[in-house]
């Protein structure tokens, strides 16, 4: 089996699936130099990603910003959810960004607070629980089924996460008996088309997100220090 | 689209070197999609139809201006994201806008959209309107180019 470099980028961006990804992984396992030409990309995709990261911080100058804030925006987004849409835009100033992808979205998404639609219980089950120890928002793939959005220390202190899935997003928050489901978003009709509807409900559950947090959303580095310390 | 600003700043700064030139080329952007805005489809994303709207612009704009301007292309890349002189890591952030600059156009926006935008490779060979696989062998030579070139100079 030839082993391209092409085949090396492709696995360290998670883009491989099924027979091809195992036959890769199992190269890589077998070869250090292989190994460490994808930490090579990894290594480089975090650094470009550090790099223009603070443009997202920066304030839009106005002549931007002032472009869309004429009368006629709100046209701009013609669609069914256009008011929820602005509704939400205005409710995330600052995680806006993250939100960006819902923008697209014309799917209703409903938000279940606990005794709502979740029981109080409700945890994580297993195959979500991981994903919400180990997966870091820095090094994710838009493919991956489920997205971790991002992560946020409640009232009480503790760690939460807001993940978005195919099958609807959420937020979660580690205690001592698990991640305990604090929201739940359920999926609507066409969330499976060509294109991923990443987000299709991300909106509201950033809302939501905003409204439980106790500061800003966890940073690349603090989000890693706190998955190495379990999220306590 | 507000929600999208700061992405599409990113983007248009990876792509031109600088926040100036980097801002010109979002404002056209803006106008254009807000032009068009009919010929966007619901359900379809919007920020991969405003991301191929900027890259085609980028793309255009390049073939007037910029060819002429190659010779300045290596000294205004140095007052690139970071270069606002107050910030300790403004020297290595500049190596990094030079290095993507030297980058050929159709390299550099494969590196920008799939390394920092977080972009899948279908979905990025879509913005760029090339095929995936070729999509993949560009942030290849991109990514390789960029590791020798910055490796040189650490």
């Amino acid at each position: 089996m030839t082993i391209r470099p092409e085949d090396i980028a492709a696995f360290a961006d998670g883009e491989l699936s099924g027979d091809r990804e195992a036959e890769i992984a199992a190269a890589v396992a077998a070869d250090p130099a292989l190994a460490e030409q994808v930490e090579r990309h990894k290594a480089m995709k975090t650094m470009l990603g550090a790099h223009y990261a603070p443009v997202l911080d920066q304030p839009v100058p106005d002549r931007l910003a002032s472009m869309l804030a004429k009368p006629e925006d709100a046209e701009v987004v013609d669609f069914a959810a256009a008011r929820q849409t602005r509704e939400s835009r205005k409710r995330l100033p600052h995680w806006g960004w993250v939100a960006g992808p819902a923008l697209a979205a014309s799917l209703a998404l409903a938000v279940f607070l606990p005794g709502q639609g979740v029981e109080s219980s409700a945890y994580a089950d297993a195959q979500l629980a991981a994903v919400l120890d180990d997966r870091l928002v820095a090094d994710q793939s838009q493919t991956d089924d489920v997205r971790v959005l991002l992560s946020f220390r409640n009232d009480e202190g503790r760690y939460c996460r807001a993940f978005s899935a195919q099958t609807g997003g959420g937020i979660a928050c580690n205690t001592e008996d698990g991640w305990r489901l604090e929201a739940i978003g359920a999926g609507g009709e066409g969330a499976a088309t060509e294109y991923r509807m990443a987000g299709a409900g991300d909106a509201q559950i950033l809302a939501l997100a905003q409204e439980m947090a106790s500061g800003p959303a966890l940073d690349a580095a603090a989000e890693k220090e706190a998955q190495e310390q379990g999220w306590r | 689209m507000l929600a999208l600003l700061p992405r599409l700043r990113r983007f248009a700064i990876g792509l031109c070197g600088n926040a100036s030139d980097g801002d010109d080329l979002c404002q056209m952007t803006l106008e254009r999609a807000l032009a068009n805005r009919s010929r966007w489809e619901e359900g379809t994303r919007l920020d991969s139809w405003m991301y191929r709207i900027m890259r085609n612009i980028w793309i255009d704009e390049g073939r007037k201006v910029t060819r002429s301007m190659q010779t300045f292309v290596a000294e205004d890349a140095g007052l690139g994201v970071g270069g606002d002189g107050a910030q300790e890591a403004a020297v290595e952030l500049g190596n990094v806008d030079r290095a993507m600059q030297k980058l050929p156009e159709d390299q550099r926006e494969a590196v920008l959209l799939v390394m920092v935008e977080g972009y899948a490779y279908k979905e990025a060979a879509e913005i760029v309107g090339c095929p995936v696989g070729t999509l993949n062998s560009r942030l290849v030579r991109g990514r390789d180019a960029l590791m020798a070139i910055l490796g040189e100079a650490s």
